[in-house]
C-alpha cells in the first residue's frame, strides 16, 4: 500500500518535474550569461498563465498553441526590460539588479491586476485521462511533461548548433576573449535575456496546463522561491541542469511527502518544502556548481 | 556650513509640511457619523476588501437614503465613510487607524480583513476606547484576548463546518468515515480543530486529518494518502486559490467522495468559472450567499428586530457602489451588515459614545439579509448561523440549515468520471 | 598606530531627525501612528544597513532574524505571564531572548552561508528563511502553523492600562532607542578598524584578504551585530506592539525587499542614508494609499528602477559626493 502510494507520487513527481524544470531555465540561462538573478522570476510564469487564460477562456484557443505566443510575448518583454533597465545595471553590484528585477515583478504584477483584477482563474481543458493502476494520469499533465522536453531539447540545439547559439556560448566562456574575436557581447547579453524570459513566459502556459487554476496576479512568488532551489540543484548557471534539477525537485517533493508522513505528529506537507531549502544550502556549500557539473 | 543648513532646514520643513500639513483637524462635523475602515485594496487579500469596501458603501446608501439616517436625540443623521489602503500589511494598519480615529475624528474602526490585521489594530483602538468591529477576523483568539471594545460580525472559524457536519450526519447516517485536509495556517486550522471535535462528538471517524502549506500548487501527495484512506466525505480548504487546487487535483486523481466541501472557496461564482463542471455537487460552508431566505417575514415570525435592504437591494446597491456588474458574496455582506449592526447599536444606545454603543450592541439581536445578529460577553458572534452551498447544475443551491435551504441537497455526489461526461448534480 | 578617536558629530543629524519625529508624533494629534511607521522602517534600515551597508552582501532573508526576535519576546511572555510578579521583568527577559534568538540563527547562517558570495549568498539566505518557516510550521515548534496569540497575557502581567500603553506607545519608544543605538554602533563600526577592513572587503575581497585582513571575522561581526539589532526590532516592533506571532507574517519576505529599498533610497554604508530613506519610503507609501488607494505599488515598481539606475549611491550618497566643503562635510556621513 506504502509502496503503491510512493510509487505514484514518485510518477507525479517526475511529470511534474520536467515541468519545474522547464520553468527553471530561463532563470538559470540569465544567470549564466548576465550574472544576473532574475528575483522577479515568477511574475514572467504568471504572464503565461494569463496568455493561456486569455486565449483559451476569451478565444478559445488549445493551450499547446498558447506557448509559441507565450514566447513571443516574453521574448518582446526581454528585449524591452534589457534595454530600459537591465542593460544600464550590469556592471552594478548584486543589489542593484537584484531589486531591479524584483522591482520588474512587481511593476509586471500590479499591470495584470490593473487588467485583469485580482481574481483567482482557471480553465478546464479535458482532454482525457490515463489509469496507470498507481495513479490517475490526466492527458493535459502529459502534454505540458512531453511540451517541456521538447523546449528543453529544442534550447539545446539552438546553443550548440547555431550560430548565435554559439556566440553566446563563448560570452559564456569568456566575455572579453569573445569581444575580442569579433562577438557582439551586448547583442549577446539582450538575446540571452530575451530568449530567458521568452522560455519562462511559455513555461507558464506549461504550468498552467499542468495546473490549470489559481491563476492570478500574484501567483508567481511561490515558482519563484522553487526556481531557485531548483537552479541550485542544477548548477544556477546551467540551463540543462536546471531541467534534470527539476526533475529531481518533482521526486524529492513528491517522494518526501509519503516518508514524512510516517512521523508522527508533524505536517509531512510543510517539511517537504522545509527539506527542499535545507538541501538548496547545502548543496551551495558542497557544491554551488550543481549535482551534475563535473566540476 | 550655511549650505548645510539649509539643506537640513529645507528637508526638515519638507517633512514637517508633509508630516503635518495634512493633519490639520478639520471641525468635527456633527452632522455625520463617520465610519472609518483600513481597507485591504491591495496586496494579498485586496479581493475581499474591495468587496467589504462595496458591502459597506451599499449599506450606508440604504441607511441614509430609504432608512432616513441614524435616529439620535430625535434627529436623523447620516452616515459617512472613510477609507484608506493598508496594502494588506500590519504597518499600516495601525498608522492608518490612528489617523482615522485622531485626524479624521470617525466614530467606529471596521476592521481589516483577516485576523492577524484586525489583531494588529485591536490595541489602537482600545487604547482610543474606540468602537472596533471585526467583519473580517474569524479567529476565536482575538475575543479571549480581553479586548473590551471588538465586536464581531463575522462568525467564529471553529463553527465552519459543523453545520456541514450535522447535514451528513443527519442525511446519510451509514457515513462514517470523514477525512480533514485543510491548509496550515491559523484560520484553517481552527476550522480543522472545530470540525474535529465536533465529528468526533458526532461519531463520526476521523481516518485523515492533515494539513497542506499556504501557497501550494500542488496538492498530489496529500490527496493520494488521503485516497487510500478510503473515506466517505471529505471537509477541508482554507483560501480560494487551495480550494480551486484542492478540488481540481481531486478530479484529477479520480477521488471520489460522497461529499466534499470546501471552506473559502466553493462558494464563489469563480470557483464554477475556474472548475466548470468539476465543481459539480461540491459543497462550502458561508457566512452568506446569494438567495438565502432571509427576510423581514422571517424575522416577524421568529419575533426579532429586522433591518436593512432585502437581499435583492443590497446587491442592486452593492452593483451600484462597486460600479461593477458582480455579485456580492460573503465579504460584502458580512461588511454590510456591520453598518446596520452600527446603526442599531448606535440608535439603542441614543449615543454615539463607543463605551455606550458597545454595552447596546451587546445586548442586541436583530436580523438582516445577512442573518441572526447576536454576540457574546467577549464581542464573539453567535447569533450568526452559517449556510452550506452546493453547486447543483450551474446553480449555487443553500441546502443547509433546512429553514434556509432553496433546495435539498445532492448526495452522494456524482463521481468525477461522471461528471466530466456532463452529469450534473441534481437532489434525488 | 594612531588611536582614532570616534567624533560624534554626524549623530547629530540622525538624532536629530529621531528627536524631531518624536516631537511631531508627540505634539500633533493623530501623527503617532504615522510616526511610529516610520520609526520602524528607519530602524529597520539602520540595522540592515549594519551588514548590507558596510559589506554589500546582499542578505534575502534578513526577516528571519526579525522573525526570530518576534518569537524570543513571545515566548518569553507566554512561558513566563503566569510568574506572579515578575512585571516588567518579563519584558527583559523577552529582549534578552530576542537578542539569543537573533544571535544564535545568525552564527549559524554566517558559519554557512557567509562562504558564499554575490548571488550564491542572496539566495543562500532566501533559503534559510524559507526553510526556517517551514520547519516551524511542519514540525509544529511554537505551536506552529497556528502562532502565538498573546495581548490576553501582556494584560494580565502589567494590567490592562499599561499594557495598552505600552502596545501603542511605548513599543514605538523602544523601537526608536533601538534605531538610535544602531546609529551608535554604526559611527562606531566605521570609524574602527572594523570600518576600514568592510570597506577593501566591499571594494574588493580578494585583495583585501590578500593584504592580510580577516575578512571572515569582520564580516561575520557585521552579521551578527545587524543581525541582533533586526531581532530587537523584531521584538519591539512586532511583539510587542502587535501582540501575535504568525509564521507565514513574520517570515515574509517583503520586510527585507523593503529594508533593501530603504537602505538603497537613502544611501548604502552610510549612517544618515538608512534613516533618509526610511523616511521617504513611509511618507510617500503612507500618503499614496492615502491619495491613491490601490495604486502604490505600480507606482512604486518604476521609480525604484529609476533611482537605482540614475542615482545608485542614493540620496546621502550623492549629498556626501557634492558638498565639498569640510565642516557640512563632518556631518554627512
Amino acid at each position: 500500500m506504502l509502496l503503491e502510494q510512493l510509487t505514484g507520487n514518485l510518477f507525479q513527481g517526475l511529470v511534474l518535474g520536467a515541468v519545474y524544470g522547464m520553468a527553471t531555465m530561463g532563470l538559470s540561462l540569465i544567470f549564466g550569461v548576465l550574472k544576473v538573478v532574475n528575483v522577479g522570476h515568477g511574475a514572467f510564469i504568471m504572464v503565461g498563465a494569463f496568455v493561456t487564460l486569455w486565449l483559451f477562456g476569451a478565444l478559445g484557443i488549445n493551450p499547446i498553441f498558447a506557448v509559441p505566443v507565450a514566447f513571443g510575448v516574453g521574448i518582446g518583454l526581454g528585449f524591452l526590460f534589457y534595454y530600459t533597465t537591465i542593460q544600464k545595471l550590469i556592471k552594478a553590484p548584486e543589489l542593484a539588479t537584484l531589486l531591479a528585477t524584483f522591482s520588474i515583478g512587481i511593476l509586471l504584477e500590479e499591470l495584470v491586476k490593473l487588467i485583469f483584477g485580482s481574481e483567482f482563474r482557471g480553465f478546464n481543458w479535458v482532454v482525457g485521462k490515463i489509469d496507470m493502476g498507481v495513479t490517475v494520469l490526466p492527458m493535459s499533465k502529459l502534454y505540458a511533461c512531453i511540451g517541456s522536453v521538447i523546449i528543453a531539447i529544442l534550447l539545446y540545439l539552438w546553443f550548440n548548433k547555431t550560430r548565435a547559439g554559439s556566440a553566446v556560448r563563448s560570452v559564456v566562456e569568456d566575455s572579453e576573449g569573445a569581444r575580442v574575436c569579433g562577438v557582439n557581447v551586448g547583442r549577446a547579453y539582450a538575446l540571452s535575456f530575451a530568449l530567458g524570459i521568452g522560455i519562462t513566459v511559455a513555461s507558464g502556459v506549461l504550468l498552467t496546463m499542468f495546473i490549470p487554476v489559481g491563476i492570478n496576479p500574484y501567483m508567481g512568488g511561490v515558482y519563484t522561491l522553487k526556481a531557485f532551489v531548483i537552479a541550485v540543484l542544477g548548477g544556477l548557471s546551467s540551463p540543462y541542469g536546471a531541467f534534470f534539477g527539476g526533475l529531481a525537485f518533482g521526486l524529492i517533493e513528491n517522494g518526501s511527502y509519503t516518508l514524512f508522513a510516517l512521523i508522527p505528529g508533524v505536517e509531512p506537507f510543510a517539511l517537504t518544502r522545509f527539506l527542499s531549502f535545507v538541501m538548496l544550502l547545502v548543496i551551495l556549500l558542497i557544491k554551488p556548481t550543481g549535482l551534475l557539473s563535473k566540476k | 556650513m550655511k549650505n548645510l543648513m539649509k539643506a537640513f532646514l529645507a528637508i526638515f520643513s519638507f517633512s514637517c509640511f508633509l508630516l503635518s500639513g495634512f493633519s490639520i483637524v478639520e471641525a468635527k462635523s456633527s452632522d455625520t457619523i463617520v465610519i472609518g475602515h483600513p481597507a485591504c485594496l491591495s496586496g494579498k487579500y485586496a479581493k475581499a476588501g474591495e468587496q467589504a469596501v462595496g458591502g459597506i458603501q451599499a449599506c450606508i446608501n440604504w441607511v441614509n437614503n430609504v432608512y432616513g439616517g441614524v435616529k439620535i436625540g430625535g434627529k436623523k443623521i447620516p452616515l459617512a465613510y472613510k477609507y484608506y489602503d493598508c496594502e494588506s500589511k500590519k504597518e499600516a494598519v495601525t498608522s492608518l487607524i490612528g489617523r482615522l480615529i485622531t485626524v479624521d475624528k470617525v466614530n467606529v474602526i471596521f476592521s481589516a480583513y483577516s485576523s492577524g490585521l484586525t489583531l494588529r489594530g485591536a490595541p489602537v483602538t482600545e487604547s482610543h476606547q474606540m468602537l472596533y468591529m471585526d467583519h473580517g477576523g474569524a479567529n476565536n483568539k482575538i475575543f479571549q484576548q480581553g479586548f473590551q471594545y471588538i465586536v464581531q460580525t463575522i462568525g467564529p472559524a471553529t463553527g465552519y463546518h459543523q453545520g456541514t457536519l450535522n447535514m451528513i450526519h443527519k442525511i446519510d447516517p451509514g457515513a462514517k468515515k470523514v477525512a480533514l485536509a485543510y491548509e496550515d495556517s491559523e484560520f484553517a486550522k481552527m476550522v480543522m480543530q472545530g470540525a474535529e471535535e465536533h465529528a468526533k462528538k458526532l461519531g463520526f471517524d476521523v481516518v485523515f486529518m492533515r494539513t497542506y502549506p499556504k501557497g501550494v500548487t500542488d496538492l498530489t501527495p496529500l490527496l493520494s494518502a488521503l485516497k487510500a484512506s478510503k473515506p466517505d466525505f471529505i471537509l477541508g480548504g482554507g483560501h480560494f486559490e487551495d480550494g480551486q487546487l484542492f478540488n481540481r487535483q481531486m478530479a484529477d486523481l479520480d477521488i471520489d467522495t460522497k461529499a466534499l466541501s470546501l471552506i473559502a472557496a466553493a462558494t464563489l461564482p469563480a470557483f464554477y468559472k475556474a472548475l466548470t463542471s468539476m465543481a459539480e455537487g461540491v459543497m462550502g460552508p458561508s457566512h452568506w450567499e446569494y438567495g438565502v431566505k432571509y427576510s423581514a417575514d422571517e424575522a416577524g415570525r421568529m419575533g426579532i428586530d429586522w433591518i436593512g435592504p432585502n437581499q435583492d437591494e443590497f446587491v442592486a446597491l452593492f452593483k451600484k457602489a462597486a460600479g461593477k456588474d458582480m455579485i456580492p458574496d460573503y465579504h460584502a455582506a458580512e461588511a454590510g451588515a456591520q453598518v446596520l449592526a452600527y446603526v442599531l447599536g448606535v440608535e439603542k444606545a441614543d449615543s454615539l459614545e463607543p463605551v455606550k454603543v458597545r454595552k447596546a450592541l451587546g445586548d442586541l439581536t436583530f436580523m438582516s439579509f445577512y442573518g441572526g445578529w447576536d454576540i457574546d460577553d467577549t464581542g464573539l458572534q453567535i447569533g450568526h448561523l452559517m449556510v452550506d452551498v452546493q453547486w447543483q447544475n450551474r446553480e449555487r443551491v443553500i441546502v443547509w440549515p433546512e429553514e434556509a435551504q432553496t433546495g435539498k441537497p445532492c448526495y452522494p455526489m456524482p463521481t468525477f468520471a461522471e461528471k466530466a461526461k456532463g452529469k450534473v448534480a441534481v437532489p434525488k | 598606530m594612531r588611536k582614532e578617536i570616534v567624533r560624534p558629530y554626524p549623530l547629530l543629524p540622525v538624532c536629530a531627525v529621531y528627536f524631531f519625529l518624536f516631537l511631531i508624533g508627540k505634539n500633533i494629534p493623530g501623527m503617532w501612528q504615522l510616526v511610529a511607521m516610520l520609526l520602524f522602517y528607519c530602524a529597520m534600515g539602520q540595522a540592515f544597513n549594519i551588514f548590507l551597508g558596510m559589506t554589500g552582501y546582499v542578505d534575502f532573508g534578513y526577516v528571519a532574524f526579525m522573525g526570530v526576535g518576534t518569537y524570543g519576546m513571545a515566548l518569553a511572555i507566554t512561558h513566563l505571564a503566569h510568574i506572579e510578579g515578575f512585571g516588567m521583568g518579563i519584558i527583559v527577559v523577552g529582549f534578552a531572548l530576542a537578542l539569543l534568538m537573533s544571535t544564535l540563527l545568525s552564527v549559524a547562517v554566517g558559519a554557512v552561508a557567509l562562504r558564499l558570495r554575490g548571488a550564491y549568498f542572496a539566495i543562500a539566505t532566501i533559503g534559510v528563511n524559507e526553510g526556517f518557516r517551514f520547519l516551524i510550521e511542519g514540525a509544529k515548534i511554537w505551536n506552529g502553523s497556528e502562532g502565538l496569540i498573546f495581548t490576553a497575557q501582556l494584560n494580565q502581567i502589567l494590567g490592562r492600562e499599561s499594557a495598552s500603553a505600552l502596545m501603542t506607545y511605548w513599543a514605538d519608544i523602544m523601537v526608536l532607542a533601538i534605531g538610535a543605538l544602531a546609529a551608535v554602533v554604526t559611527l562606531y563600526y566605521m570609524r574602527s578598524k572594523i570600518g576600514y577592513a568592510l570597506t577593501a572587503l566591499r571594494e574588493d575581497e580578494d585583495a583585501a584578504k590578500v593584504m592580510g585582513i580577516n575578512v571572515t571575522k569582520y564580516k561575520i561581526l557585521a552579521f551578527i551585530t545587524s543581525a541582533c539589532f533586526a531581532g530587537l526590532v523584531g521584538a519591539a516592533s512586532w511583539a510587542l506592539k502587535t501582540p501575535y506571532v504568525f509564521p507565514p507574517e513574520v517570515f515574509e519576505i517583503h520586510y527585507t525587499i523593503e529594508a533593501i529599498i530603504i537602505v538603497l533610497l537613502g544611501g548604502a554604508g552610510t549612517l544618515l542614508g538608512p534613516v533618509v530613506g526610511g523616511l521617504i519610503y513611509g511618507i510617500s507609501k503612507y500618503y499614496l494609499s492615502i491619495f491613491m488607494p490601490g495604486f502604490q505599488l505600480l507606482i512604486f515598481a518604476p521609480i525604484i528602477i529609476l533611482i537605482i539606475i540614475l542615482f545608485p549611491e542614493g540620496v546621502v550618497g550623492m549629498l556626501k559626493k557634492r558638498v565639498k566643503d569640510p565642516i557640512p562635510a563632518k556631518f554627512i556621513v
